[in-house]
């Protein structure tokens, strides 16, 4: 690319090679990177983990810490070389011209200071000319502009009295604050529900349409680059993979690996003939139900009227007995043999119902039976009969594992200590990683020496070696990136076929549940708010919070 | 500019002094192990003591042949041999009271945590209450309780040192309960004993690990406090701390080395272990790594 057609481009990155050094090796984190902003456009910036897409973010925003190292390239914003200039010119631009969003709200703004003075702060530091008194105008005009409402009541409360999706506005209102001519937004919906999610990126769009500010938008999902953007770089291990205009480039990817990356999006079926070729191909579904032996409608486990409820932790006198409830009277019925979905928000008490089937924890009141055998779920004791009956697969494999303990060593022990009766207890593990795609070379290694993708199967070998009939998944697949996310779901699906368990998955993403569930519950404040089989819920139902789930899909992948 | 010639120079006698320390308790530990062989006397063997030959000052000719080089107790014991044959008796106590201590500082510590509610509370605030009261008192109350004794002196020092242990162990375990690897551990039913020291303890120890060099030279020097004051290991063998002690009458009258020579070394022996302590301590941990040079 040559600096005469790149004239009217606002942020030129040319051949940018960025390198982590350590004190023994060097590591190539960005590799002859090229792309450009234009003024009043929302660039994607999309790859999986380690791709060096925030890498690129800092290095726009000059914010590289010092083992990084920018070995060739350039960086132009208008007419100033951001790779040359020094600390005194970074203070005119940062936050001034080019104005930066994180993905943790929460830890972006200041627990202790009230959020009209933390934006009078930002509106000071960035204005030399506006007096504190305007500021606070300013202030009050940003925060109505975001979306909050009553802003003028609100500006003296605290961080922690807003929700997240509110901090993640004032959080844009900051950004704003300097009346910035680029946003560099890094995964600034990663840590948002779904509903919440499609909110503030509608406010990112109508913020790009009114004042003309361009966006540099980091994200590992595809259904944010297809609602948002513009134009879409694809990058993977630190290069530029693909680039192109967002609708063509996801509509006739070029790359492999992005047509990768887009099978692996897990799609939202809503139309009834598509239901129907799905069913047929797949042998989990409604239609195992219904055409199966009388005992398999049975549920395998039933709970009914589950209460739970969660003193809030504080100083005595300060608490007034408030108490937080997380489930209200919920009944769940696992069918046998099959995967029933549990959606919901966090905070839905999604998964508190699967730690309380699994006999983590105990409930308020509410019956529990499995296979008829009705277990005791209210006593407080550490170890209620419950407890073994169910295995969990949980969300994080890197904290689902004891960093301490050989793999070898971490699945031996699941089944000496299992349910199950092991006749020949090293050829099963071995059997077992076999299934799971593992190499046995892995058995001597530590958890840290694992990939995410790894660890995670792990976790399901060491769940399914103690011979558990059923097994709760708390979204298995949420902490890991798209592709590995695709091969674990498929996994689970032939898993429960093979072998005949009953599985509760517990997700907030509704095209994964319907890939994988035979039956759906959705969980809203607590309670059951709808629920059905897996073909009534995308097709029929009704309720307007499923609609409103459904609505926020991306439409892109929604059929 | 002058910050960094202040680190240069800061930087040049740390390094020096450490080597210096590391060398020193080389040389200590060395001296402990094989003081049969390297000093000319048994002070502990009445045999060979000499009554006529007391409070010989440095440099006298002994009867047995040989020159006492820092010269003779009160009761007639050469200073050097008393010097390395305490030393013994002060590592040997100082070793086993922290190994101890720490063992059982860090079981009970993460078992509070994993345990919670009354056992929490009462361990804990058994912690509280200890961690409140001055360590030189609860090891007074500990000898006058238990008599006197070298295995009543480590006991004392356990007494006074696990608490330390227990409260920062629960700490690092009351973030490590709530990890679901420990969650996959009860769902397995594994036994209790199994899920603390299989699952929870190797998870939690480190930073308790690292204070066990500098917990080793508080002990040397509780140890030596407790001797000094006649409450510590038996007179007829004297450890650094009680040789201090018995010369102190003797201070007075002039006869000097008595109680500075094995005071120095005593004083050289908790430096040195300090200084080794603290870089060990600052190499285990990664946190304190980071601000120190």
């Amino acid at each position: 690319m040559t600096y005469d057609i790149a004239q009217d481009q606002l942020l030129v990155v040319s051949n940018l090679t960025v390198k982590h050094r350590t004190a023994t090796s060097a590591t190539t984190i960005l590799n002859d990177v090229s792309l450009n902003l234009q003024r009043g456009e929302v660039l994607g910036l999309i790859g999986e983990s380690g791709a060096g897409k925030s890498t690129l973010g800092n290095a726009i925003l000059g914010l590289l810490s010092a083992d990084f190292e920018r070995t060739s390239g350039t960086i132009r914003f208008e007419e100033m070389a951001l790779d040359r200039i020094d600390k005194q010119q970074w203070a005119s631009i940062r936050g001034r011209r080019i104005a930066a969003i994180f993905q943790d709200h929460t830890a972006s703004l200041d627990p202790l200071m009230a959020i009209g003075r933390q934006l009078e702060e930002a509106i000071l530091a960035t204005n030399d000319k506006t007096l504190r008194h305007e500021a606070r105008d300013i202030a009050v005009d940003l925060l109505v502009r975001v979306g909050i409402p009553d802003a003028r009541e609100r500006y003296h409360s605290y961080p922690h009295q807003f929700s997240g999706g509110q901090r993640q506005r004032i959080v844009i209102a900051i950004a704003l604050a300097g009346a910035p001519d680029i946003i560099i937004a890094d995964e600034p919906t990663s840590a948002l529900d779904a509903t919440v999610q499609k909110q503030i990126l509608a406010l990112l769009r109508e913020l790009v349409e009114e004042t003309g500010v361009s966006i540099i938008l980091v994200t590992h999902d595809m259904g944010v680059i297809s609602d948002v953007t513009d134009r879409v770089v694809v990058m993977r291990h630190g290069e530029v993979i693909e680039q192109g205009v967002t609708s063509t480039l996801l509509d006739r990817p070029q790359n492999a690996y992005t047509l990768e990356l887009l099978a692996a999006v897990p799609r939202l079926r809503l139309s009834g003939a598509d239901v129907k070729i799905r069913r047929a191909s797949d042998t989990i579904g409604p239609a195992v139900q219904d055409s199966g032996a009388p005992s398999r409608e049975v549920p395998i486990l039933v709970a009914q009227g589950i209460t739970k409820v969660f003193a809030v932790s504080g100083l005595g006198w300060l608490r007034n007995g408030t108490r937080k409830s997380a489930l209200r009277e919920v009944s769940v019925e696992l069918a046998r043999g099959a995967i029933t979905g549990i959606v919901g928000e966090s905070g839905s008490g999604k998964s508190t119902i699967g730690r309380i089937i699994a006999g983590l924890e105990t409930a308020n009141a509410g019956k529990l039976g499995i296979d008829g055998r009705q277990f005791e779920i209210s006593c407080p004791g550490r170890r209620s009969g419950l407890l073994g009956e169910v295995q969990m697969i949980f969300q994080d494999p890197a904290l689902s594992l004891n960093p301490r303990m050989s793999i070898g060593d971490t699945l031996s022990e699941s089944i000496r200590f299992g349910s199950r009766h092991a006749h020949d207890p090293k050829r099963d593990v071995l059997s077992m990683i076999g299934r799971l795609r593992l190499a046995r070379t892995l058995l001597a290694r530590y958890p840290h020496q694992l990939s995410g993708g790894q660890k995670q199967r792990v976790c399901i070998a060491r769940a399914l070696l103690a011979g558990p009939r059923i097994i709760v998944a708390d979204e298995p697949t949420s902490a890991l990136d798209v592709s590995v996310q695709a091969e674990i779901v498929t996994l689970l699906k032939e898993i429960v076929t093979e072998q005949g368990i009953s599985m509760l998955f517990i997700s907030h993403d509704l095209a994964l549940v319907q890939e994988l569930c035979s039956s759906i519950y959705i969980f809203k404040d607590g309670r059951v708010e709808d629920a059905g089989p897996s073909r009534f819920i995308f097709g029929h139902s009704q309720n307007p919070y499923t609609r409103s789930l459904i609505d926020a899909r991306p439409r892109r992948f929604t059929h | 500019m002058k910050a960094d010639t202040l680190r240069a120079l800061w930087k040049y006698p740390r390094q020096y002094r450490l080597s210096l320390s590391a060398l020193l308790l080389a040389a200590y530990v060395l001296v402990a192990l094989a003081a049969p062989l390297v000093v000319p006397q048994n002070p502990y063997d009445p045999l060979q003591i000499q009554a006529w030959e007391a409070s010989s000052p440095p440099g006298t000719m002994g009867g047995g042949g040989y020159i006492y080089l820092l010269g003779t107790d009160g009761l007639g014991r050469d200073i050097v041999s008393t010097i390395a044959y305490g030393l013994r008796l002060s590592l040997l106590v100082a070793m086993t009271s922290t190994a101890i201590a720490a063992f059982i500082g860090l079981v009970l510590g993460v078992s509070a945590a994993y345990f919670g509610k009354w056992v929490d509370a009462v361990i804990m605030r058994i912690v509280d209450l200890q961690l409140s009261l001055p360590t030189i008192l609860v090891a007074l109350i500990a000898i006058v309780t238990l008599g006197p004794g070298v295995d009543r002196i480590i006991l004392a020092i356990v007494i006074v040192q696990w608490a330390t242990y227990a409260r920062l162990a629960r700490g690092v375990a009351l973030s490590e309960t709530g990890k679901p690897y420990l969650d996959a551990a009860r769902l397995l039913r594994l036994p209790t004993w199994r899920i603390i020291f299989r699952h929870l303890l190797p998870n939690s120890i480190a930073p308790a690990i690292t204070l066990i060099p500098i917990e080793l030279g508080h002990a040397v020097a509780l140890e030596a406090t407790l001797s000094f004051l006649g409450l510590g290991v038996p007179i007829d063998k004297p450890s650094l701390g009680s040789t201090v002690a018995n010369g102190f009458q003797y201070l007075m009258t002039g006869q000097y080395w008595i109680s500075l020579f094995p005071g120095l070394a005593l004083f050289a022996l908790i430096a040195s272990i300090n200084f080794v302590g603290e870089d060990v301590r600052r190499r285990l941990d990664p946190r304190s790594r980071s601000h120190d040079v």
